[in-house]
């Protein structure tokens, strides 16, 4: 086992709907996306977010695209448009979420530096 | 198999023009769809309509339309747009003297609007309706009926498609679904209509405008792919080529800059958002759940097996209200000891606040550059910073107090410590909060007509 943060082995980005933050999980590979898909918990995330999150967590799986929609409710103080966040509307919250510290096996940390040589040589010349 | 391409132009008030303009120029769409209208942006429009009768729409109707008609009316383009605003029919009219000026006799304008219900609120409460807040389970709208300056039902693509189908060039909505403005035109072309038959064709436009309603944020904008997006101050917009069976192809223009693969495609899946598996739009619930990505090629992503779920019998409704103001200041300190002194102001403002009387609903003072993004889930480091900036912001009843806010945030640059670094003092703005609700479909009664050039 591997101690990393969320960030090595999943993409993320997040948005508002009035004062509901949501945050799309990207897993690197299907064996990652299954790993979070069996170790995120609306309390785990709460906790993470270290009272931001003033209502309900939600989890919601999208096995089809090896992704993870996380719904925070009442986490934007009230909504971009009276919210006193600098971040009004949500766009960095899916960053705070990538900093969970997560204990992985070795194999999926691996997978996920794969990937990411593979989207560099792809995409990346 | 039949096939219509249609591609985004505009994702808000303020988009970048060249990509729309180039998709026009180069690529072969025979729709451009353009959204320009935030949660609030009607209450906006509302005030400058209120101001002057003959505004309340998108202003940059006029210059868009004057460069976009003569390339895509040679071409056939159609364009749907929600520029209208608080006033679509003034926006209509505009968009009539451009096209004489253009000299394009016969061209035909669809109007649709209706979805301003603000004069109906009451008469839709008598009939026994009550306007839940969805965010917070607030019963009604009692406590802020006397605030409300706005309320505008995201109406759906039926008159849109009828317009289409009246020969429309260029369809102009008030506060249409983003998501209306893509999936009209689809309806249009294919014959599909609401009756059970389409659930999964209808669901499939759902959710091929979600994926390019946002413009750039599917074409390597706002993404994880960002250090592999190419020549990305030449980002093109995205196209879909959607097939008559429901299956789609997202692109973007030819020859343009950013980047479109299963990952951007993806990260606009899974954007803004609730349950994926109940994507609610107003011509239909989309199920995100059950469809296939798969690169077909540079810059293009098949999607497969989408599905829906019927279009719900309510209509989202956005009420906008009066809700106080908002005063901010900024500082920066810089090293030695920049954190400290960024405490040190902190306090230093709080006993200013306790000292004048000042009253807050809300207040809170961010460390920029160490908490401001990530707030108590950032790690506060004990480190000596090169700088770090103090934001100073609170939320009030009346201007004043927020206008004091501002002032005292000024006062530090003068009594904070040593190289307090400062800049242009930032204004107080009144606040119009937003009440997120539902409406019964057919409370809203929403109309079209046809004008000509």
């Amino acid at each position: 086992m591997e101690k990393v943060l969320m960030k090595e082995i999943a993409f993320a980005r997040s948005g508002d709907k009035g004062d509901v933050c949501n945050v799309g999980i990207m897993a690197k590979s299907k064996n990652i996306y299954e790993f979070l898909a069996r170790s995120l918990t609306p309390e785990k995330i709460k906790k993470h977010y270290k009272g931001m999150i003033k209502g309900a967590v939600e989890i919601y799986p999208m096995p089809n695209i090896e992704c993870i929609e996380v719904v925070l409710r009442q986490s934007l103080g009230g909504g971009a448009t009276c919210t006193l966040r600098f971040d009004q509307t949500g766009k960095s919250m899916c960053m705070a979420m990538l900093r969970m510290e997560m204990e992985v096996d070795e194999s999926l940390v691996k997978e996920a530096r794969k990937r990411d040589e593979e989207i560099q040589k792809k995409y990346g010349s | 198999m039949k096939s219509v391409k249609i591609g985004s132009g505009s994702a808000f008030w303020g988009d970048i023009f060249e990509p729309a303009l180039e998709m026009a120029q180069r690529s072969d769409v025979q729709y451009i769809g353009f959204d320009h209208l935030a949660e609030l942006t009607m209450a906006l429009l509302n005030r400058m309509k209120s101001k002057n009768p003959e505004a309340g729409y998108i202003p940059d109707i006029i210059p868009w339309m004057k460069t976009l008609l003569p390339v895509t009316m040679p071409k056939g383009i159609k364009m749907i747009t929600d520029a209208g605003g608080a006033n679509p029919i003034q926006a209509a009219r505009e968009v009539v003297k451009i096209a004489k000026g253009l000299k394009y006799k016969g061209m035909k304008i669809g109007v649709v609007y209706g979805d301003d219900i603000l004069s109906d609120l009451d008469s839709i409460r008598q009939n026994g309706w009550i306007f839940k807040n969805l965010d917070t389970g607030e019963e009604d709208i009692n406590r802020i009926r006397k605030d409300i300056i706005a309320a505008n039902a995201y109406i759906g693509a039926d008159l849109i498609t009828k317009e289409l189908r009246n020969g429309a060039d260029v369809v102009i909505t008030g506060r249409a679904s983003d998501n209306a403005l893509y999936v009209g035109p689809l309806m249009h072309e294919f014959g599909w209509d609401f009756s059970d038959k389409y659930i999964d064709r209808v669901g499939a436009a759902v959710t091929v405008g979600h994926i390019i309603e946002c413009s750039a944020c599917v074409t390597g904008g706002m993404s994880n792919m960002w250090k592999v997006s190419k020549r990305p101050w030449e980002i093109g917009f995205p196209i879909a080529e959607v097939f008559e069976n429901g299956d789609a192809v997202i692109t973007k223009t030819p020859n343009s800059g950013g980047i479109v693969n299963e990952w951007t495609v993806k990260e606009h899946l899974i954007y803004e958002v609730m349950d994926p598996s109940n994507y609610m739009m107003p011509d239909g619930i989309a199920d995100f759940t059950s469809l296939k990505l798969k690169e077909e090629g540079p810059d293009r992503v098949k999607v497969t097996g989408m599905r829906g779920k019927g279009r719900p019998e309510t209509l989202k409704v956005c009420i906008g209200y009066r809700d106080g103001f908002i005063g901010e200041g900024l500082a920066f300190f810089p090293w030695p000891d920049a954190l400290e002194k960024a405490k040190w102001a902190d306090k230093w403002v709080r006993e200013r606040f306790n000292r004048l009387g000042v009253k807050f609903d809300d207040f809170r003072i961010d460390y920029m550059g160490v908490n401001m993004l990530h707030g108590e889930a950032a790690p506060m480091e004990d480190k000596d910073y090169n700088e770090v900036g103090i934001r100073i912001v609170g939320k009030t009843k009346t201007y004043d107090e927020a206008d004091a806010i501002r002032r005292e945030a000024t006062h530090l640059w003068t009594m904070g410590p040593v190289g307090v670094s400062f800049g242009v003092p930032m204004s107080v703005r009144p606040v119009v909060a937003l009440w997120p609700t539902l409406v019964p479909r057919d409370a809203v009664k929403i109309e079209s007509q046809l004008m000509e050039v």
